[in-house]
C-alpha cells in the first residue's frame, strides 16, 4: 500500500510537473531557511565544544553588588584570588590563571624571527602549564605536558608558527617579541576554533610574567583586577561550595565583590546573566519556527486544492471498499514523502549557502549541519512532524469524500458556517508574512541606528597606534613636525583612547558616603586628548600649559556629574590612589566603548610625560587626506621611534569592530534573508491558493458573465474577500511586532519605531497579494464562457 | 434548499444469479437505485436487505466491509485511476481485501487474460482504448468473484462492436452465476437481461418479464 501511494505520488510528480515544482519549492525554501537559522542558533550553544571537560570548566568571575554602578560583573580578577584563596578548595582539580600579553585590547605585540619582519599579534596570553590540562588543545609539535614550564619558552598556534616559520619546525628555534625579548618554542597547537570563548594565538609561560612586565607582586596583590582565572572542579563537584569558600576568604579586602565560577557552557552565550543574546537567540528561533510554518500553510492549501483534482482515484476506492483509515494513510504516506524529499532539497541548498553566508556576513557565522549530527536529528523530526501535520487536513478533506459525488467529480464544497479553516490558514499565512517584514525592518533599522549612531567624538579623520617604547621624554617635538604638514591637525597620547576600553577603580567622592563606592575608569592623556577626539567641554576648561598646576587636576564625563550627584562639579575633589584630584572641566558623554552599554563615569588626569611607555598614539587629519596624513605619519613616527615597531589604522577599524556593532550588524543581515525569504514562500503560497480559489469560483464566474456583471464587479467581489483577509492580519500582526521592539535588547540605544515600517511591510505583502489575485482573476475571465460552463 | 425525492414507494427484489435491466429517462432515479444496491448511498426510509440481511441501517464501515468483495462495480466512464496501470487498476479490490500479494499477482494476470488485454497490463488507462478500458473494468470489477455486479451504463461510451463485446462478457459472467443489475438506455442490450424495470419519476412502472420464469426455474 505504500509502496502503492509513492508510486502514485512520483506519477502525480511526473504528470503535474509545475504544480508539484510549485509545492516542493514552497517546502523546501522554508526548510532551507529553517536548517540556516537553526544553525546559527545551534552553533550559539556550541561554543567551546571541542573541550573535552567542558562540563567541568569555569571561569572566575566578579559581581560587584555596588548600587551606582553600571559594569556589575567582570571577569578579570586579582592574581592573589587564584594564587592563594583557590589553591586549597578539595572541590579544584586545576587552576590556571591567565594574562594578556602587552594587552590585546589596545593592538597586540610584535613577534619576529629575525628582528626585521616583525608582526603585529594580537590575543596572545601569559598562562599556567595547567591550561593544557583544562583546555583541549591539539599539540602538531613539541612535549604538551611540559611545554610552559622553562621561563621564556613560547607556544604557537599553527597560525602564528605557519607565519613566522614557514617550513615548519618551529620547535627549538627563537622568537622575538617586540625585538626586546627571546622566546624558545617549545610547541605548536591547532589553531583552536573559532567558537571558542579563549582563543589564543600563542602563550607565554606565566613564570616569565614578573621578568617580562616587572609586576613583582602579582601574586598576593588583590587589587589589581587584570587576570583570568580558569578551573576545572573534580568529577561531581559542585561550583555553589567553591563560590560560598572564595566570597568568604575575599570579603576582608572587598565585602561587595562577589566571585563565582561561571560554567563553560556559559561564557559565550550568556556570561553575566543578561538575557540580551537569549532574546536574540529566541527571535531567530521563532521565526525560523514561523517560516516552517508559513511554508506548512502554503504546502496544506495546495495538497487540499491538489485533492480537488483526485475524485476519480477516491471515489475508485471508495467504491471498492477501501475505507477511510486507508485513504487517509495514503495522504499522509504522502505528504510525509514529499516534506521529506523537501527536507532533503533544503538541507542541500543550506549547504550551498552557508559557504556564502560565511562570506557575507564575513565571519564563520555558520557551520555546516552535516557537522551536527544533534542538528541533523531536530531536522528530521521537525521534517516528520511537518509531513504529518501538514497532512492532516488534505487527507482529512480527501478521505471524507462521498464516493458519489467523488464519481461525479462535483465540488465537495466546505462547510460555510462559522470561520473556515481555509479563511484562518489565510489569515495566518497573511500576518506571519506581514509580522516578518516588519521586523526585518525593526532590526535594519536598529542596525543602521547604532551604525551611523554620533559616537560623540571624531571617529572618522582619526587614526592610531600602540607603541611599546623604552623612549622617555617629551612628545612635543614630533607634534611640532606633524603640525607642520597642512593635512595634519592635531596629535595627542593616551593610555586608551574611546573603544579602547581602560581599566579603573572604586572610587569614593566628595559628598559622597565613606563606604559608597562606584567603579570609575581612568586614563592618563595629554593636553590634546580633547581636541584631537574633538569632544566637547560642557563645564569648566581642558586641560592647558598656561596653568602649571593642572597635574592635580583631572576631567571628568558628564555621566560622572550624575552618578556622584553633583550639581557644580568643577572644584570638586577626587580620591584617586590616595591621591586627590580637583575637577576643572567635564567632558560632553561620548559613547565610550559600546554603542550597547550604558557609557560609565570617566576620569581623565595629566600625564606626566608625554611620550608614553605603552601608550595609544592618535592624529587627527583633515578629512579627505587620509592617505597623504598616513604616509607622513608613518615616516614621522618611524624617525621619532626607530626601535619600536608600530601599525598605524584609522579609528573606524576599532568603532566598526566593535562586538554589540558587529554582532548587530550580523543579526541584521540574517533578518534581510530571513525577510527576502518569507516574499518569496508568501508569494509561492498565494499563487498556489489563489489559483486554488479561483479556480473554484470559475463557475460561479462564468455564469456571473453569462447574466452581464461587468469585470470590475467580478474582479470586487473575487478580490474583496482577500483584502478583507489582509486587514484582519493586519490587526495581529502588528501588535506582534511592536512587541519585539519592545523586547529587543538594543541597551541604550534603542532608535524611535516609526508608523511608516509597518505601513511599508503591509503595503509589500498586500502588492504580492493584489498582484497574484488580479494575474489569476484575469485569467479567469479571459476564460470562453462556453469553456466553463460545460465543464459539469 | 429544495429537497428532492429520487425514488419513492420503489418494491424491488433482484434474486440470485438474475441479470437485471433498469431502464427509464434521464433523472428518473436510476443511478440512485443503483448507488443504493451499491451501498454508495443510503435511503432515507425504507428497507434494504442484502442476502437476507437488513441493511439499511449499516454504518458507513459496515457498509464498506459488505461491499468488499461482495460488489463489483461497472461504469460507463470506466474510471480507471490515471496514475496506475491496468495491472495494478485490477488489482486494487483485491488490496483493499488485504489479499498477498503473491495470490493477487496470479489473480490478476489471469484475469486480465480472460479479459485479453494481459499483453497491456503495464499501460495506463489513456493508452487503452475505450473497449480496452471498459474491459479493464470490467476485470476490476470480476477479481473479487462478486456475487452481485452493478453496472451503470457499461456500454454508454462504446461503439457497438465493443458495446456487443462487454454484452458477452456480462452474458458470460452470469452464466456463471453473478448476480447482475445493469443501467442501460439501449432496449436491444436490455432485452438481454431476465428482466427489464422500468423507472420513471421515482416510481417502479413496469416489469417486464420474458426470460423470468425460464431463470427462476434454473435457479431456484
Amino acid at each position: 500500500m505504500i509502496r502503492q501511494s509513492i508510486y502514485i505520488l512520483l506519477r502525480r510528480i511526473a504528470r503535474d510537473k509545475v504544480l508539484y515544482f510549485i509545492i516542493l519549492t514552497n517546502l523546501a525554501v522554508g526548510f532551507a531557511a529553517f536548517v540556516v537559522l537553526s544553525t546559527f542558533i545551534s552553533d550559539q550553544f556550541n561554543y567551546d565544544k571541542q573541550n573535552t571537560k567542558y562540563d567541568r570548566i569555569y571561569r572566575l568571575q566578579l559581581f560587584m553588588d555596588q548600587k551606582e554602578n553600571t559594569v556589575k560583573h567582570t571577569w578579570s580578577v586579582t592574581a592573589a584570588l587564584s594564587r592563594k584563596n583557590l589553591v586549597d578548595l578539595p572541590e579544584i582539580e586545576k587552576i590556571a590563571l591567565i594574562h594578556d600579553v602587552g594587552d590585546n585590547n589596545k593592538s597586540g605585540v610584535f613577534l619576529s624571527v629575525d628582528k626585521k619582519n616583525q608582526f603585529l599579534t594580537r590575543f596572545g596570553y601569559y598562562a599556567d602549564q595547567s591550561v593544557f590540562d583544562i583546555f583541549t588543545f591539539r599539540f602538531i609539535e613539541g612535549d604538551q605536558a611540559n611545554a610552559l614550564v622553562q621561563p621564556f619558552s613560547i607556544v604557537l598556534s599553527k597560525e602564528v608558527a605557519d607565519r613566522l616559520f614557514p617550513g615548519g619546525n618551529a620547535v627549538g628555534k627563537q622568537v622575538y617579541g617586540e625585538n626586546k625579548v627571546v622566546f624558545n618554542v617549545t610547541g605548536v597547537y591547532e589553531d583552536l576554533p573559532i567558537k571558542s570563548s579563549w582563543r589564543p594565538v600563542y602563550i607565554l609561560p606565566m613564570l616569565s610574567y614578573k621578568a617580562i612586565t616587572g609586576n613583582q607582586n602579582y601574586e598576593s596583590n588583590y587589587w589589581s583586577y587584570a587576570f583570568y582565572t580558569y578551573v576545572l572542579l573534580k568529577p561531581n563537584a559542585g561550583s555553589a561550595s567553591v563560590d560560598t569558600k572564595i566570597y568568604n576568604a575575599l570579603k576582608d579586602y572587598r565585602k561587595e565583590h562577589h566571585p563565582y565560577l561561571r560554567p563553560m557552557s556559559k561564557l559565550y552565550i550568556d556570561p553575566y546573566f543578561e538575557n540580551s543574546t537569549y532574546v536574540i537567540i529566541g527571535l531567530i528561533t521563532f521565526l525560523s519556527a514561523l517560516i516552517l510554518i508559513l511554508s506548512s500553510i502554503n504546502f496544506i492549501n495546495l495538497q487540499t486544492a491538489n485533492a480537488t483534482t483526485r475524485f476519480r482515484e477516491i471515489g475508485i476506492k471508495k467504491t471498492l471498499g477501501f475505507n477511510k483509515k486507508r485513504l487517509w494513510n495514503q495522504f499522509m504516506t504522502e505528504s510525509v514523502a514529499l516534506t521529506i524529499i523537501a527536507a532533503i532539497i533544503g538541507l542541500f541548498m543550506a549547504q550551498l549557502a552557508i559557504p556564502a553566508l560565511n562570506n557575507m556576513l564575513g565571519s564563520e557565522t555558520f557551520s555546516r549541519t552535516f557537522e551536527n549530527w544533534k542538528l541533523l536529528v531536530v531536522i528530521f523530526v521537525v521534517t516528520l512532524l511537518t509531513g504529518l501535520l501538514s497532512g492532516l487536513h488534505p487527507a482529512y478533506v480527501i478521505s471524507s469524500y462521498n464516493p458519489v459525488a467523488a464519481l461525479k467529480q462535483k465540488f465537495i464544497s466546505e462547510k460555510t458556517n462559522g470561520i473556515s479553516l481555509k479563511k484562518t490558514l489565510v489569515t495566518i499565512q497573511f500576518s506571519i508574512s506581514i509580522f516578518m517584514l516588519i521586523v526585518g525592518f525593526i532590526i535594519y533599522r536598529q542596525t543602521q541606528f547604532m551604525l551611523k549612531k554620533n559616537l560623540g567624538f571624531n571617529s572618522e579623520t582619526v587614526m592610531f597606534a600602540n607603541i611599546v617604547t623604552e623612549q622617555k621624554g617629551s612628545l612635543e617635538p614630533l607634534r611640532q613636525k606633524l603640525l607642520q604638514h597642512s593635512e595634519i591637525k592635531n596629535v595627542c597620547a593616551s593610555d586608551y583612547i574611546p573603544f579602547i576600553l581602560p581599566g579603573g577603580d572604586d572610587l569614593n567622592w566628595e559628598g559622597g558616603k565613606p563606604d559608597d563606592k562606584v567603579f570609575v575608569r581612568f586614563s592618563n592623556v595629554t593636553y590634546d586628548f580633547v581636541p584631537t577626539f574633538d569632544l566637547k567641554m560642557v563645564d569648566g576648561r581642558n586641560f592647558s600649559k598656561e596653568f602649571p598646576a593642572d597635574r592635580n587636576k583631572c576631567l571628568i564625563n558628564e555621566t560622572a556629574t550624575k552618578v556622584f550627584g553633583w550639581k557644580d562639579p568643577v572644584g570638586r575633589r577626587i580620591k584617586v590612589f590616595n591621591k586627590d584630584y580637583e575637577v576643572i572641566g567635564v567632558v560632553k558623554d561620548y559613547v565610550v566603548f559600546s554603542v550597547y552599554s550604558p557609557i560609565e563615569p570617566h576620569l581623565y588626569r595629566l600625564a606626566k610625560d608625554s611620550i608614553m611607555n605603552n601608550g595609544v598614539y592618535a592624529v587627527s587629519f583633515v578629512s579627505g587626506q587620509e592617505k597623504k596624513a598616513m604616509e607622513i605619519v608613518k615616516t614621522e613616527f618611524r624617525n621619532f621611534f626607530p626601535n619600536d615597531a608600530f601599525d598605524f589604522r584609522n579609528m573606524q577599524f576599532l568603532t566598526e569592530n566593535e562586538n554589540a556593532l558587529r554582532a548587530w550588524k550580523g543579526f541584521s543581515k540574517i533578518m534581510t534573508l530571513t525577510a527576502i525569504m518569507t516574499i518569496i514562500i508568501s508569494s509561492i503560497g498565494l499563487f498556489g491558493l489563489i489559483l486554488f480559489l479561483t479556480q473554484r469560483k470559475m463557475k460561479e464566474v462564468g455564469i456571473r458573465r453569462v447574466l452581464g456583471f461587468s469585470h470590475a464587479s467580478l474582479y470586487m467581489t473575487l478580490s474583496s474577500e482577500f483584502i478583507k483577509l489582509i486587514f484582519i492580519s493586519v490587526l495581529l500582526a502588528w501588535p506582534a511586532a511592536y512587541y519585539v521592539y519592545h523586547v529587543l535588547p538594543a541597551g541604550a540605544n534603542k532608535y524611535d519605531l516609526q508608523i511608516w515600517e509597518f505601513v511599508l511591510a503591509t503595503l509589500l505583502i498586500l502588492v504580492v497579494a493584489v498582484a497574484t489575485i488580479s494575474y489569476q482573476i484575469i485569467k479567469a475571465l479571459c476564460v470562453r464562457l462556453v469553456d466553463i460552463l460545460k465543464d459539469e | 434548499m429544495v429537497e428532492t425525492t429520487a425514488l419513492h414507494e420503489v418494491n424491488f427484489k433482484v434474486s440470485k444469479g438474475e441479470f437485471v435491466a433498469i431502464m427509464g429517462p434521464s433523472g428518473c432515479g436510476k443511478s440512485t437505485l443503483l448507488n443504493i444496491l451499491g451501498l454508495l448511498d443510503s435511503s432515507d426510509s425504507g428497507e434494504y436487505y442484502f442476502e437476507g440481511i437488513d441493511v439499511s441501517g449499516f454504518g458507513e464501515r459496515q457498509r464498506t466491509n459488505l461491499r468488499k468483495g461482495n460488489i463489483g462495480f461497472i461504469f460507463q466512464s470506466f474510471n480507471l485511476i490515471d496514475e496506475l496501470t491496468i495491472f495494478e487498476n485490477v488489482e486494487l479490490p483485491l488490496l483493499a481485501m488485504k489479499v498477498p500479494p503473491a495470490k493477487r499477482k496470479a489473480r490478476v494476470e489471469d484475469i486480465l487474460d480472460q479479459m485479453r488485454i494481459g499483453h497491456r497490463k503495464s499501460h495506463f488507462p489513456r493508452q487503452l482504448s475505450g473497449g480496452q478500458q471498459q474491459r479493464a473494468a470490467i476485470a476490476r470489477a470480476l477479481i473479487t468473484a462478486p456475487k452481485l455486479i452493478l453496472a451503470d451504463e457499461p456500454t454508454g461510451n462504446l461503439d457497438s462492436s465493443n458495446g456487443e463485446q462487454v454484452m458477452q462478457l456480462m452474458e458470460e459472467m452470469n452464466t456463471a452465476g453473478t448476480t447482475i443489475v445493469m443501467v442501460t438506455h439501449s432496449i436491444n442490450h436490455a432485452e438481454r437481461a431476465h428482466r427489464i424495470v422500468n423507472l420513471f419519476d421515482g416510481h417502479l412502472v413496469i416489469e417486464r418479464s420474458e426470460k423470468v420464469f425460464e431463470s427462476i426455474n434454473r435457479v431456484v
